[in-house]
């Protein structure tokens, strides 16, 4: 199914939570993966609860899939039970006195017993959870215990699925494994999902549109990797993990094994280490400010693989540590150095520089093509 | 020893008609405390466990002012239903489940504190109504603090003393109970009767107290 109007969310919510944090969003989304992005504090999950109806909003409206759930002036508020929003958790909350299939069919209760088996027989394949579907929760591995929570939210055929970081819990394994199932999900089921995260990769591997929040609003919307791109801006950069985040392809493996060649999109090619994944593969690619180095030219013999040019954008000095701003392409990256160190390289916006990167400094994360 | 068994089965009819009063009662007062707040629920929680620390026979002195032919409470339930709960077993089943209730109500409110509200949120968005929520998720969730209590409750009721004594009095056949006749027993000389009554009432405590034990651990199991 692709995106339609009739699977919409539409939504303008307000809610105070505390003095110092007003949650005011308006959010439109179609049968994709919105990725709800910002530091913790921000109100994503109170937005989450708020649209799910866990929280009653102060002021708003609420639409989805063409019905109002909530509207103030109108005085419409649907009780939670009849809203048909899928969530997932950070903690799985399964219920533990049911096993499997008795949390994955927990929400088919008004269906009659052939089409809730058939329902949940259908659910726990697309969740690679069939043979798990006798076992009692407490025996599941993290992994799978989200996998069935994904499952049982999804099984009742919801409208809207809420993910409130489900997978900050999981191994890397477990992480793969529920990202990839979760990507189908709009098409396969025709539903907006709406992911909270504050993981740069998750973000751009997974989303479609990027809402990045910060102090309860939305202060930024668009493609995840162009969104993220645009926060590296020395107001953003002592948000931790949002410093050099790109997105782009698998170009090259080398014949040997030994290294893999990154095309960014909108920038340079890096040779990173290994990534295990086929050439065209979409990646995020994360590298931390301290780990690039700045060079006035280039330079020879060294061991370093990555030598990109660039221009200096900005510069920014804060006391023993500075930031400075590179454009590539169209990509901009920051790089941390001591605060001396752009006043000894005679470093000022226009000036070309070369930024040093080692293969193993870049951090990779795979999605399938 | 025909003799001896009506006190023990009175204690018993007594006991269990108590739990299940204390039960109706007590399932949504300790439900109502576990989940709401509200003004002045301090004070109530305090008072429902009153009989907890009063003696019982303070406890059976104001169900006497409460319930006594010519109180006020009494006199209706007399005119309406013609209900004489004094010197008759149904005040002895009164008696003890006012002495028993806070028993039940401590563990059942900490069962039901112990079901973490999300779980009930997550049932919520998956379509039940509030109800259903109760039956599916927080009653299963607790029922083990819930039967402990019930048997605590029992316990306490199957051995009520002070509390019958002053409300259903002490009338053999009609009001004595096994903790009565003990009494009595040895005020006559009777140790035999004693003992054996004793070693009676003592079993079956013994028994909801082998209950308890084996309910208690590893809450929120299946039933």
């Amino acid at each position: 199914m692709s995106p339609s109007v009739g699977g919409a969310l539409d939504a303008r919510v307000v809610r105070r939570v505390h003095p110092g944090l007003t949650v005011d969003v308006s959010l439109k989304l179609g049968a994709e993966i919105g990725v709800l992005f910002g530091r913790s504090g921000a109100g994503k999950s109170t937005l989450l609860r708020l649209l799910a109806g866990l929280d009653r909003p102060d002021a708003g409206r609420v639409e989805l899939a063409g019905e109002v759930l909530f509207d103030l002036r109108s005085g419409r508020d649907v009780p939670l039970r009849r809203r048909r929003v899928g969530m997932i958790f950070q903690d799985d909350l399964l219920f533990p006195h049911l096993d499997v299939r008795g949390n994955v069919g927990f929400g088919l209760r008004a269906e009659s017993r052939r089409d809730r088996e058939r329902r949940v027989a259908e659910v726990a394949s697309a969740f690679g959870i069939e043979h798990l579907i006798d076992r009692r929760v407490e025996t599941l591995s993290g992994g799978e215990r989200q996998r069935v929570g994904l499952a049982r939210a999804l099984a009742p055929r919801p409208r809207l699925l809420l993910c409130d970081e489900p997978v900050s819990a999981l191994d890397l394994g477990g992480r793969r494994t529920l990202l990839d199932r979760l990507r189908d999900v709009p098409r396969v089921e025709g539903v907006p999902v709406l992911y909270v995260t504050h993981s740069p990769a998750e973000a751009i591997t997974l989303g479609t549109r990027l809402f990045l929040m910060e102090a309860g609003r939305i202060a930024a919307e668009g493609p995840p990797a162009e969104v993220l791109a645009g926060s590296v801006r020395a107001e953003f950069s002592h948000l931790e993990g949002v410093r050099n985040v790109f997105s782009g392809r698998v170009a090259e493996h080398e014949a040997g094994g030994e290294w893999t060649r990154l095309a960014l999109d909108d920038g340079p090619s890096l040779v990173v280490a290994p990534v295990a994944a086929p050439i065209g593969s979409r990646v995020a690619v994360e590298v931390d400010g301290d780990d690039v180095l700045l060079a006035l030219g280039p330079i020879a013999g060294l061991s370093a693989r990555n030598q990109v040019e660039g221009t200096v954008e900005a510069i920014a000095v804060h006391g023993r540590e500075a930031e400075v701003l590179v454009r590539v392409g169209g990509l901009r990256w920051l790089v941390s150095t001591l605060g001396s160190t752009p006043a000894e390289l005679g470093l000022a916006p226009g000036r070309s520089v070369r930024l040093i990167v080692k293969a193993r400094s870049v951090r990779v994360e795979a999605s399938p093509a | 020893m025909n003799a001896d068994l009506g006190p023990l089965w009175l204690s018993c009819k007594v006991a269990t008609a108590a739990t299940i009063g204390v039960a109706l009662v007590g399932l949504p007062i300790a439900f109502i405390l576990a989940r709401f707040r509200f003004p002045g629920k301090g004070l109530a929680a305090g008072v429902l466990a009153l009989p907890l620390v009063l003696p019982p026979t303070v406890v059976g002195y104001l169900l006497l002012l409460a319930f006594g032919r010519r109180a006020w409470l009494g006199a209706w339930l007399e005119r309406a239903f013609g209900v004489v709960l004094v010197f008759h077993w149904s005040g002895a089943v009164l008696a003890s489940a006012v002495a028993a209730f806070p028993l039940f109500l401590l563990p059942a409110r900490g069962a039901f504190e112990a079901v973490d509200p999300r779980l009930e949120d997550a049932a919520r968005l998956l379509g039940r109504g509030e109800f259903s929520v109760l039956a599916a998720v927080t009653l299963p969730l607790a029922w083990r603090g819930l039967a402990a209590g019930l048997a605590l409750a029992f316990a306490r009721a199957l051995g009520d003393f002070g509390a019958t004594m002053m409300v259903a009095g002490d009338v053999p056949g009609l009001t004595q109970t096994a903790s009565l006749a003990i009494y009595d027993a040895v005020q006559v000389g009777d140790s035999s009767r004693a003992a054996w009554l004793s070693l009676g009432i003592a079993s079956i405590a013994a028994a909801a107290l082998a209950f308890v034990q084996r309910t208690l651990p590893g809450r929120g199991g299946r039933p």
